[in-house]
């Protein structure tokens, strides 16, 4: 039973919607108001959309009623706005008035009510579209532009202000992809500018009221645009030939000198210039010929002859105010300052072993000129004279003798200062004697040196005078009790009272500490200038320059000796007591001298404060 | 009443002048107005508010509209500045209910009032200079219900405006591209 039951069922609810298939019919569908609008704010249109239709003929009939009104109306005008529409004329219209409205599908089966739609006229006005639009081409100066005008739509009030519209519009060339879109406000003409001389363009204008919806866009109108030359594409035209004209100038004028313009912007590159580099041997790729040929035999120079070295390395200091001293006597300076090898260290030796050699050798030495001595400054150009002295090996510089603790003569060094004396020989050749541990070193100055202050005429630099005869002694040591004390004593005190100067600054180089090979090193001061006081203020040179005294070490070993700062400008008398002995007149004679910070207790002259007493 | 005669053109013209700022400023009314109404609109569903109770018209209906545009310059000046009058007291109600309103951006909507009563002042006071009398007052409606009221206010806004402009159009002739 129940089988049965499910399959009559089954075949009923199979069967029976294919025989109802054809012959349906069910009420319509429930329509759909679509839209309402008033073109004018004087009348309006509503539009619906038919639901299903149900399979029979149906009827839609628009019904509605105003507000606080329940009196019912149904639509007046079913065509005059097509299908499925109704047009309600001015007469039907009141504006400020909701209308409700509502639509109602039937057929035989029955009818269907649509959703009601409450509506006022004054919200819904949406504009034809502009009418008349013209599209021209006009001209001014800078070419071609667009004049589109339009009107507005026909059924809008707009000149009793009834409506007020706005609009817009917009323009494309024709195969572009993009409008470009302009609002025109409440005007009825625009002028599009910058139009691509040729091309085809396409212009559309819609409006809009003040509270309302955009029309639709006019049927586009076509312009074209002749053809122009755009003035501003002229003038670029007119420039990039110009330049290309000047281009081709340059172009031309390069390559008439080629050469000299590739000389000037890539330089050659220098080839080498190695003496006796053979470039073709080092092609043919034999390389050592090559550098053998190189090894020449002045290289390195092995010679350690430091004479030599010094002959060859030395300048010579002019100083400008040094008008009168001949050049060659530098040379003879030098050679007189130059000491022996350094090798020598307990030879005692000065540069001018003797100060009959030195003699020799600075024979021609003295100044020629007396007039210059009443310089000063020639002392200082005397002392410049040796300013230069540089060694060959810098290290040697200062005292090659150094180690031989000798007194370095002190060649020319005194000559400007005795004034007026024929002989100007004044070399104060202090020869220090070897040098002992603890001894003094004494200086004794040759005699002849020292033409006795009684035949110096007391010229009117006294400042010239110099120390050395005036000090006997000239320790120098920082430690008396280690330390060896320079003494520059004058053998003839008498005869000592000579103007010797003494430069005697020595000059530690600050390097010399330590490095210094066994090899002099020679020191230099110069007399900076003369105080006040006839007081020589004694500077040390630069560590270029070599005084023309050469302290020697008193130590055999090498490189010992004393810093020496000298105190530049600082008079100090140090050496008070020298003069004790001294004519007065004379005057002390400031030596500066450097506090000694010497390296070693032995073989170093310290510039002691303490005066060699005489 | 419009004066023909050449004596009277000036002036026509002036007032003209006059009403450009005024319909600026209603024609800014009436924005304002629509997009508060939308605001509540997205809120309250219209179906919703018909279930509300609510007065059956504005309280403003009573204000005879003209018939048809061709109404006088009186007329509507008159109309215009009646409207405004009425919704003085109303407006005030409005901006005092605003903040208690059970919708989500009443902060928005607050202020939004605050301006159209801004407007409606300066309007007033504009239209003032143009008509000499005021019309009787209405009173405001005995319910109160926000929406309503601001639809009709809504409506009487775009009023105001409509004849402002009706009114700018007819008092500039010789320059018809204002219109």
């Amino acid at each position: 039973m129940m089988w049965r039951d499910v399959g009559v069922t089954l075949i009923l609810s199979l069967i029976l919607p294919v025989v109802a298939q054809g012959a349906r019919h069910t009420p319509p569908g429930k329509p759909k108001l679509t839209s309402c609008r008033s073109p004018d704010k004087e009348t309006f249109t509503c539009w619906w959309e038919a639901g299903s239709d149900g399979g029979r003929p149906t009827t839609y009939s628009l019904f509605y009623h105003k507000e606080n009104s329940e009196t019912v109306y149904e639509c007046p005008d079913y065509h005059t706005a097509g299908a499925n529409s109704c047009f309600f004329s001015k007469n039907e219209t009141s504006i400020w008035v909701n209308y409700n409205i509502t639509v109602v599908a039937t057929n035989a089966l029955g009818n269907n009510f649509s959703d009601p739609v409450d509506v006022d006229v004054v919200y819904i006005v949406q504009p034809h579209t502009p009418e008349n639009v013209t599209v021209g081409v006009l001209e001014d100066e800078d070419g071609p532009f667009l004049r589109v005008s339009w009107e507005p739509p026909s059924k809008a009030d707009t000149r009793s202000g009834w409506i007020t519209l706005i609009y817009e519009l917009r323009v494309k060339l024709e195969e572009a992809e993009e409008w470009e879109e302009h609002r025109a406000g409440q005007q009825k003409m625009f002028n599009i500018f910058s139009l691509h001389s040729g091309g085809v363009y396409m212009v559309q204008v819609r409006c809009k009221p003040d509270h309302g919806f955009w029309s639709e866009w006019s049927t586009a109108s076509y312009v074209i645009v002749p053809d122009y030359i755009p003035r501003e594409r002229s003038m670029w035209i007119l420039i990039a030939v110009f330049s290309a004209f000047i281009f081709l100038i340059l172009t031309w004028i390069i390559t008439l000198n080629r050469s000299s313009v590739k000389h000037c912007l890539l330089p050659p590159v220098p080839g080498p210039k190695i003496k006796g580099f053979d470039q073709q041997l080092l092609k043919k790729g034999k390389p050592e010929e090559v550098f053998n040929s190189l090894v020449v035999q002045s290289f390195p120079p092995r010679s350690t002859d430091y004479e030599d070295l010094l002959v060859e390395y030395l300048e010579v200091y002019v100083n400008e105010k040094q008008e009168l001293m001949p050049e060659g006597k530098d040379l003879q300076d030098v050679g007189c300052l130059k000491s022996k090898s350094q090798s020598d260290n307990d030879s005692g030796r000065g540069s001018c072993d003797s100060h009959t050699l030195l003699m020799e050798k600075c024979g021609g030495v003295e100044s020629k000129d007396e007039s210059s001595y009443e310089e000063p400054e020639l002392l200082q150009g005397q002392a410049g004279s040796w300013e230069r002295l540089e060694r060959g090996d810098s290290q040697v510089v200062d005292t090659p003798d150094s180690s031989d603790g000798r007194v370095k003569t002190w060649p020319l060094v005194f000559s400007p200062s005795i004034h007026g004396s024929s002989d100007n020989h004044h070399y104060g050749t202090l020869e220090m004697p070897k040098q002992h541990s603890t001894s003094e070193i004494t200086y004794s100055v040759p005699d002849h040196l020292f033409p006795t202050s009684t035949s110096f005429p007391h010229h009117h630099h006294p400042e010239y005078r110099d120390s050395l005869g005036e000090y006997s002694e000239y320790r120098c040591s920082r430690s008396p009790s280690t330390g060896v004390a320079y003494h520059w004593e004058a053998r003839h005190p008498t005869q000592a009272h000579s103007n010797f100067n003494i430069r005697n600054l020595e000059r530690q180089k600050e390097a010399t500490g330590l490095g210094l090979p066994p090899s002099r090193s020679m020191e230099y001061v110069e007399v900076q200038k003369v105080n006040q006081e006839n007081q020589l203020v004694l500077k040390p040179l630069s560590s270029h320059g070599r005084g023309p005294f050469q302290r020697q070490r008193e130590m055999a070993e090498a490189g010992q000796y004393c810093n020496y700062r000298e105190k530049e400008g600082a008079e100090a008398e140090r050496y008070p007591t020298q003069q004790q002995g001294k004519t007065t007149k004379d005057g002390p004679v400031a030596t500066q001298l450097q506090e000694s910070t010497c390296l070693t207790t032995s073989g170093y002259v310290d510039t002691a404060p303490t005066m060699p007493t005489f | 009443v419009i004066y023909n005669s050449r004596g009277f053109i000036i002036v026509y013209v002036l007032w003209g002048l006059c009403l450009q700022p005024n319909t600026v400023r209603s024609d800014k009314l009436h924005s304002l107005s629509t997009s508060l109404n939308k605001d509540l609109d997205s809120h309250f569903p219209p179906m919703g508010r018909v279930m509300m109770p609510r007065p059956s018209m504005c309280h403003t209906s009573s204000l005879q509209i003209p018939k048809d545009k061709e109404a006088s310059e009186n007329e509507l000046i008159s109309l215009a500045r009646s409207l405004l009058l009425a919704w003085n007291d109303p407006l005030l109600l409005l901006s005092s209910e605003a903040p208690t309103l059970p919708h989500p951006s009443n902060g928005d909507i607050s202020s939004k009032i605050r301006e159209l009563q801004d407007y409606s002042k300066s309007l007033g006071d504009g239209l003032d200079i143009l008509v000499n009398k005021t019309s009787a007052m209405k009173r405001p409606p005995a319910e109160f219900n926000f929406h309503f009221l601001m639809s009709c206010f809504r409506r009487d806004s775009h009023k105001i405006d409509s004849f402002l402009k009706v009114l700018r159009c007819r008092a500039t002739k010789m320059r018809p591209e204002t219109c």
